[in-house]
């Protein structure tokens, strides 16, 4: 698999850090860290980069997770990027929400390399 | 534990003092690779502390406060990051803050009630040599001290449920 430029979009610097090594130690070879501090820093960088996957806090003050994956699907912003949502919210509710406004996956904090692994790889596999 | 409940739904309670324990220890064991099991005392008096706030609303309205000295704020930062801090920074406080973030979203998760209905504020963190934390309204108070590795760290939950019957 060639390598993949990432966007991570959390409101905390260390959750940023955190979900990089996790792609990492999964396995994904990352050629590009992209990062954005809020959903709206995450969709400057969508309009400028283009990117392989996107990973996306939901509980962000501002612009929250749901709000930035609605902006990006009107938008057209990921061109094909699957959507990733992490996030402590864990109730069937956000899950429906999130995947009803285009995520292609979720994955509940904390979370193990493995995990994320099994969650993203499927979908950074070209059809 | 402290745990002042007055007669309310002293099984509720003493059900969320389980998941509190299951919650630090899932947190600590899943992002950082050391179990976190409850201690008589959590060690953190007479060095710089931190505190990391988050606010609980909806189905139980209250917060839950993780306290820890700085020594242990250090290792949780590096165990997170791979990346060890020389002092209590902004990446060392937001560590914090993102640990209590996860033991609150856990914790709330075994609850099939607070999981859909328990809404979490972002974190607020605080740290410094001398001061305390309370909750003006808050007949429900549970305590817990925990130890990973050489440190150790406070967890408490201060909260009210809306209608003790729900429950």
């Amino acid at each position: 698999m060639s390598g993949t430029v990432v966007l991570i979009v959390d409101d905390s610097s260390v959750m940023r850090k955190i979900v990089e090594r996790s792609l990492r130690q999964a396995g994904i070879a990352l050629t590009r860290v992209l990062e954005g501090g809020s959903g709206r820093e995450g969709l400057e960088v969508l309009e400028k980069e283009r990117v392989d996957l996107i990973v996306s806090d939901i509980n962000m003050p501002s612009m929250d997770g749901l709000e930035f994956l609605r902006q990006v699907q009107s938008r057209s912003l990921a061109r094909g990027a699957p959507i990733v949502m992490i996030t402590t919210e864990g109730g069937e509710d956000h899950v429906r929400e999130a995947l009803a406004a285009g995520a292609q996956g979720y994955i509940r904090k904390p979370f193990t390399p493995d995990q994320v692994r099994d969650r993203v790889l499927p979908l950074l596999v070209p059809a | 534990m402290a745990a002042g409940a007055g007669a309310a739904a002293p099984g509720k309670v003493a059900k969320f003092e389980q998941n509190l324990n299951r919650a630090v220890d899932e947190v600590f064991s899943t992002m950082m690779g050391v179990s976190c099991a409850p201690v008589e005392h959590g060690g953190v008096a007479g060095q710089e502390t931190l505190s990391a706030l988050i606010g609980l609303a909806g189905a139980l309205s209250g917060a839950m406060v993780l306290h820890c000295g700085r020594d242990a704020a250090l290792e949780i930062t590096e165990r997170l990051t791979g990346v060890a801090p020389a002092g209590v920074d902004a990446m060392v406080r937001d560590a914090v803050g993102e640990v209590c973030n996860m033991v609150a979203g856990a914790w709330k998760g075994y609850d099939a009630e607070l999981a859909s209905g328990c809404l979490l504020s972002t974190p607020t963190v605080v740290s410094g040599t001398s001061y305390e934390v309370f909750s003006q309204r808050a007949p429900i108070r549970m305590e817990r001290s925990y130890g990973f590795g050489n440190a150790g760290l406070m967890v408490t939950i201060y909260c009210e449920l809306p209608s003790m019957n729900a429950f």
